[in-house]
């Protein structure tokens, strides 16, 4: 009994994917139509055939490395098209809710943070930090003394005391990222058979740079050929957090980092700052790819079965810092706090409410689906890395014209290339 | 009977204007010497129809008529006490040849001939007359034989039901539970046979014997003597027809050393699997702890040319019952499903889905290369997965899905058996001796495996074809044995699931009830029912040869100790291929001779050699190429008018001493058509068309000591859809009577 593996079905496996939104998996009977018409899979191995099996048998080692479940961009055209209805594309987005599981640390946050009924605890949880900081705000204040407050907001939350909490939960935040991109790496290497069967074509930097540049123009999202807006509407979302992000960190190196080069603060900025249109922009932009995104799966009714908890969450508390910030901004302009101060104090709540879900968001980062930022980012490293996406073959719909002509070896290496 | 011969010449559909009418009368009623012959616009219409019963009235009794093919009209040209002969001046003449041509009018002229001839020489059958009863002989009391009692009881038959066990019920009634019978056919159903079994036991038409086997079965259909024992004692009734409805065997496991079976006391058939679910859990057999992890293999020695190369149908349903069983016993359980195809027809898809969806079956394609021990569970291991590779699985208990066999006994088998038996027992030196021992060794496994105890000279049950089944023919004649009156039914037919069985023991009940009607009616059953005839045998001139007995493929013949067939009317089918072999020509029908056809053949015009119009004879088989022919003259497919075809009961019916008839006569060739022998034969009498080609071998030698081309003979066969081939063999075969030559011996 050499050279066969032995293979340890997991039935609790198997219902954890089912649990987590691939509830028709194992109607697959692999006819391999979904690898046929995803634009993504690679000529190679193609998923998501092989992982509909993996997924029936519980083989969970194999599907939380497996480096193809996050090139999936879930555009579910293999659920469409699928002849028994088992939803790939479903099962797939299942599987890589339980890959963030498997490599969240400390573990017990992967399942608290996924799930429905412990959402109000750990929000509540997040209030009772955010308020143990205003409780000890003035005693520390008085101790340290760090100046005049910088703004509307600053009269509650200063700005010392706000970047300090917030540092120092995402630094913990950061820890267990980088611990989870490095387990997902090794497994990745370890289970994958052909690693170091030969040279890998492309050093990590490099995949790394072509990862993001990939990123950055979701060129793999434009593959998928069916739901084109859905790239749209990531495009948006995407760009506008990162504007939001960039934002943010400009508003710290002015507040402490410029004024020791010389440059005086203007925090807070004025809306014709270019730092404030930018996050005008940034916000809107993230409010509309937010709201498109849950109006599309709200009215797609295959969509609106297979949303899990998993995904609304995240969309919903990426809409909810939107739209809180935009109301915070609103009301810092428009309420004179010399006149109405029971406004302020209304403001006040909903900054509150602001800062609960930005600390849900970023804090939990790891552990939510937002932590496909870091999954995804490292899958396609990997698959630069050792090949994989240049096996991606050309898109599904040929014409007559654009039949790829016979080419010349040379020709052929300067194609793998541009990959 | 004193003949009055009448030709009636039809006009209509195009036959008055491609033929001269005038010149067919005058050659009926001179030539042929019809008392009278008239012609009619439309035959069949009702002043046409008047016409004749004018003439019948008037004591016309031997009637021809020229119209269309036979297969047409038939009840309009059939009238009581008159031979009624039918020429196919439509199909055969004017739609397949040139209106109006001299060789179309030759070809009309030969049909009318042709016709008349047989009108003359014909006599009305006298039905076979005796005592029929009416009782149906059910054999085996599973679900197919309980189904087939009740069906025919409900159709007002009293049933004899034999059952070899001591209670009804078969092996369905030992299961615990059973794949859905019902819609919506997705969850699993227990099983509960009681009402069945009281249905069956509560009909006062159905007398029901269990613990029962059968000692002897004497007769033939509508007058079947059985003879029963039970618990030593015996008893005797007649019964008028039989279904057999005697199950399966699995597959004998022991040969399945390659799986596992053996090595291992967990290793078991699925058969084992259902003995344990009715016992209510699922342990191991080797320390009887609970079995949490089962493998299942499928197609165990099924679909696998060293074992059984046929699908049994049922195995991957029961797999998936039985995977559902275990889970529904303990939640813990969990089942590996390793199969070649998974096989869920119709509904069954649905059932099938539902063990899908359980998160605790597990399926995948899969080709087992072996089960080993290891450790103190067992390890399965297969290639070409789905999974992409070669993987092994631990199981508790290993299931081998192993198919079904029919439970039939090979009659023929059984007969050589006990013929070299004898043989050894005299124990006379020889070559015979040899032959016989080996024939012994070959066959001592069917010793003592008799159901039927048949009292036929060709062996005492069904005769058995392909994998053993006893059907004659699968799609053709479903239920149908080659025994007439006995019928096969459910899983000793064909592989079947229960739903499918009580089908087929309705089929084969209403088949049964068919066979007795018909026999007190004193025709024949399928395909020949209506027909009255039967063989005669002239007794005086029978060498005793014991072709006859030997050849018919229903046995319908039974012979004393020297070898004189004894005829058993209603066994017989009325094919005509015991008079096809007969060596005396003894054998008549009153309808079908030797001499009739011979002189049907020597009624043909030949014209002589320098004419130059060759003259060909096709002897077509009425089941297949007949109506092709008829279905090629509706498309108008044109064909050499050269030939003249002659219409034979089965290409086994043909004595070769028609062919010496017509080479001597003076034909150029003979073309013999019919339908396919072979394992996927299609001839409507089983061997009809293989005995013609051992014949043809025959007449080939005799074409060659007569210095006479063998070509001048061909045999086809071809299938009733092949309407468009066969012009095109006719033609082919006119040019090379062609190219060969014109019969030497014209005008000898």
């Amino acid at each position: 009994m050499s050279n066969s593996t032995l293979l340890v079905p997991d039935r609790k496996f198997v219902e954890q994917i089912v649990a987590a939104g691939g509830g028709d998996l194992k109607k697959c009977y692999q006819c391999a139509t979904c690898s046929v018409v995803c634009e993504l899979a690679p000529g190679d191995r193609p998923f998501p055939r092989k992982e509909m099996i993996w997924a029936q048998w519980g083989l969970k080692d194999r599907l939380v490395a497996d480096p193809d479940v996050w090139l999936c961009h879930q555009c579910n055209d293999c659920s469409l098209r699928c002849p028994r209805g088992a939803r790939p594309g479903d099962v797939l987005a299942a599987i890589r809710q339980q890959a963030v599981r498997h490599f969240a640390v400390p573990k017990f946050l992967g399942r608290w943070v996924n799930s429905g009924k412990l959402q109000a605890p750990l929000m509540a949880l997040t209030a009772a930090l955010l308020a143990l900081a205003l409780i000890v705000r003035d005693p520390i204040e008085g101790a340290l003394n760090f100046g005049e407050p910088h703004g509307f907001y600053a009269e509650l939350f200063p700005h010392w005391l706000l970047i300090g909490f917030f540092a120092f939960f995402t630094l913990l935040a950061f820890l267990a990222a980088v611990v989870g991109i490095v387990r997902l790496w090794r497994s990745m290497k370890q289970t994958d058979g052909l690693y170091g069967s030969a040279v890998p074509p492309v050093g990590v930097v490099k995949s790394l740079v072509r990862a993001i540049v990939s990123i950055f123009v979701h060129d793999r999202f434009a593959k998928c050929s069916s739901r084109r807006s859905r790239r749209i509407t990531h495009l948006t979302a995407f760009y506008g957090f990162m504007a939001l992000y960039i934002v943010t960190i400009w508003a710290v190196l002015d507040l402490y980092v410029l004024p020791s080069f010389g440059v005086a603060s203007v925090y807070p900025f004025d809306l014709a700052h270019p730092m404030k249109v930018l996050a005008n922009v940034g916000g809107l932009l993230l409010v509309f790819g937010c709201t498109k995104a849950i109006l599309d799966r709200l009215r797609d009714p295959n969509d609106a079965q297979t949303t899990t908890a998993f995904d609304w969450m995240f969309v919903w508390l990426l809409l909810g810092v939107g739209v809180t910030g935009f109301v915070i901004e609103i009301l810092r302009f428009a309420i004179d706090p010399a006149v109405e101060s029971a406004m302020v104090s209304v403001a006040y709540a909903i900054y509150f409410v602001h800062l609960v879900l930005v600390f849900q968001l970023l804090v939990y980062l790891p552990y939510s689906k937002f932590a496909h930022l870091l999954y995804r980012t490292t899958a396609m490293v990997y698959a630069e890395h050792t090949g994989r996406t240049n096996g991606a073959r050309p898109p599904a719909r040929l014409t007559e014209r654009s039949l790829p002509k016979p080419e010349t070896p040379a020709a052929l290496e300067g194609s793998a290339a541009d990959n | 009977m004193d003949k009055k011969t009448a030709v009636y010449i039809c006009r209509g559909c195009e036959i008055g204007e491609s033929l001269d009418i005038e010149e067919l009368c005058e050659l009926a009623t001179g030539d042929c010497e019809a008392d009278l012959c008239r012609d009619h616009e439309c035959l069949c219409g009702d002043a046409g129809l008047e016409l004749i019963k004018g003439d019948i009235r008037e004591g016309a009794n031997a009637l021809v008529v020229a119209a269309c093919s036979p297969r047409f009209k038939t009840d309009e040209f059939a009238f009581d006490e008159c031979v009624s002969e039918r020429v196919n001046l439509r199909e055969f003449v004017v739609w397949s040849h040139e209106p109006n041509d001299e060789d179309t009018q030759m070809l009309a002229a030969d049909y009318l001939r042709i016709g008349i001839a047989r009108a003359k020489r014909t006599e009305i059958p006298e039905p076979f007359d005796e005592d029929i009863d009416k009782t149906i002989l059910v054999v085996g009391g599973g679900v197919t034989g309980m189904a087939a009692a009740v069906e025919a009881a409900g159709a007002g038959y009293d049933v004899v039901l034999v059952e070899k066990e001591p209670q009804l019920g078969g092996f369905a009634g030992k299961c615990g539970w059973r794949f859905p019978l019902n819609p919506p056919y997705r969850e699993l159903e227990p099983v509960d046979l009681s009402g069945r079994i009281a249905e069956v036991q509560g009909n006062e038409r159905i007398t029901v014997h269990t613990g029962t086997t059968i000692e002897e079965i004497k007769g033939q259909p509508g007058q079947f003597d059985v003879s029963v024992k039970a618990n030593g004692s015996g008893s005797e009734f007649r019964v008028g027809a039989i279904v057999q409805a005697t199950g399966w065997k699995p597959y004998d496991a022991s040969r399945l050393g390659h799986l596992g079976y053996g090595s291992s006391p967990d290793v078991i058939t699925n058969v084992e699997m259902e003995e344990l679910i009715a016992a209510g859990a699922i342990t191991r057999p080797s320390d009887g702890k609970p079995a949490r992890r089962i493998a299942f293999i499928q197609c165990a020695g099924s679909r696998d040319e060293n074992h059984l190369p046929y699908c049994s149908a049922v195995c991957c349903r029961v797999t998936i019952k039985q995977a559902m069983v275990a889970r529904k016993f303990d939640s813990e359980a969990e089942a590996y499903v390793l199969y070649k195809d998974i096989r869920a027809p119709g509904q069954y898809e649905e059932f099938y889905q539902t063990a899908q969806d359980d998160p605790g079956i597990f399926f995948t394609k899969a080709e087992v290369v072996g089960v080993e021990k290891a450790g103190d569970s067992l390890q399965v291991e297969a290639e070409n997965t789905l999974l992409g590779e070669r993987i092994r699985i631990e199981a508790d208990l290993v299931v081998l899905a192993t198919g079904l066999v029919p439970a039939a006994a090979d009659g023929e088998g059984i007969r050589q058996l006990t013929d070299a038996k004898a043989i050894i027992e005299k124990g006379e030196a020889g070559a015979q001796l040899q032959a016989a021992k080996v024939t012994f060794e070959e066959l001592k496994h069917l010793d003592g495996t008799e159901i039927l105890n048949l009292d036929y000279r060709q062996g005492p049950d069904l005769p058995v074809l392909k994998y053993e089944f006893p059907d004659s023919h699968f799609i053709c004649f479903p239920y149908e044995t080659r025994r007439t009156g006995i019928y096969a039914a459910g899983c000793v037919r064909a592989p079947n699931d229960s739903l499918v069985c009580m089908e087929d023991g309705a089929g084969a009940a209403l088949k049964a009830v068919q066979s007795v009607e018909l026999a007190s009616q004193g025709t024949a059953v399928h395909p020949r029912w209506g027909d009255m005839s039967y063989p005669d045998f002239f007794m005086q001139r029978c060498t005793q040869c014991k072709r006859c007995t030997e050849e018919c493929p229903f046995g319908t013949l039974n012979e004393d100790e020297k070898g004189t067939p004894l005829l058993n009317t209603t066994r017989c089918r009325r094919c005509g291929i015991c008079l096809g072999c007969c060596p005396e020509r003894i054998i008549s029908f009153k309808d079908y001779s030797v001499e009739i056809i011979s002189q049907m053949i020597k009624s043909v015009d030949i014209p002589d050699e320098f004419e130059e119009k060759p003259r060909l004879l096709g002897l077509l088989c009425e089941n297949d190429a007949y109506p092709a022919l008829d279905v090629a003259g509706l498309k108008r497919i044109q064909h050499s008018a050269f030939i003249r075809f002659i219409p034979v009961r089965c290409l086994g019916s043909i004595n070769t001493v028609w062919v010496a008839d017509a080479l001597s006569r003076g034909f150029d060739g003979i073309l013999l058509v019919g339908c396919k022998s072979g394992d996927d034969y299609q001839c409507h009498f089983i061997r009809g068309s293989e005995l013609m080609s051992t014949r043809s071998d025959n007449i080939r030698e005799k074409l060659k000591q007569l210095a006479l081309e063998e070509e001048r003979v061909r045999l086809e066969q071809l299938a009733i859809s092949d309407f468009d081939k066969l012009p095109q063999i006719i033609n082919e075969f006119a040019e090379q009577i062609d190219e060969i030559g014109l019969n030497p011996f014209k005008g000898f």
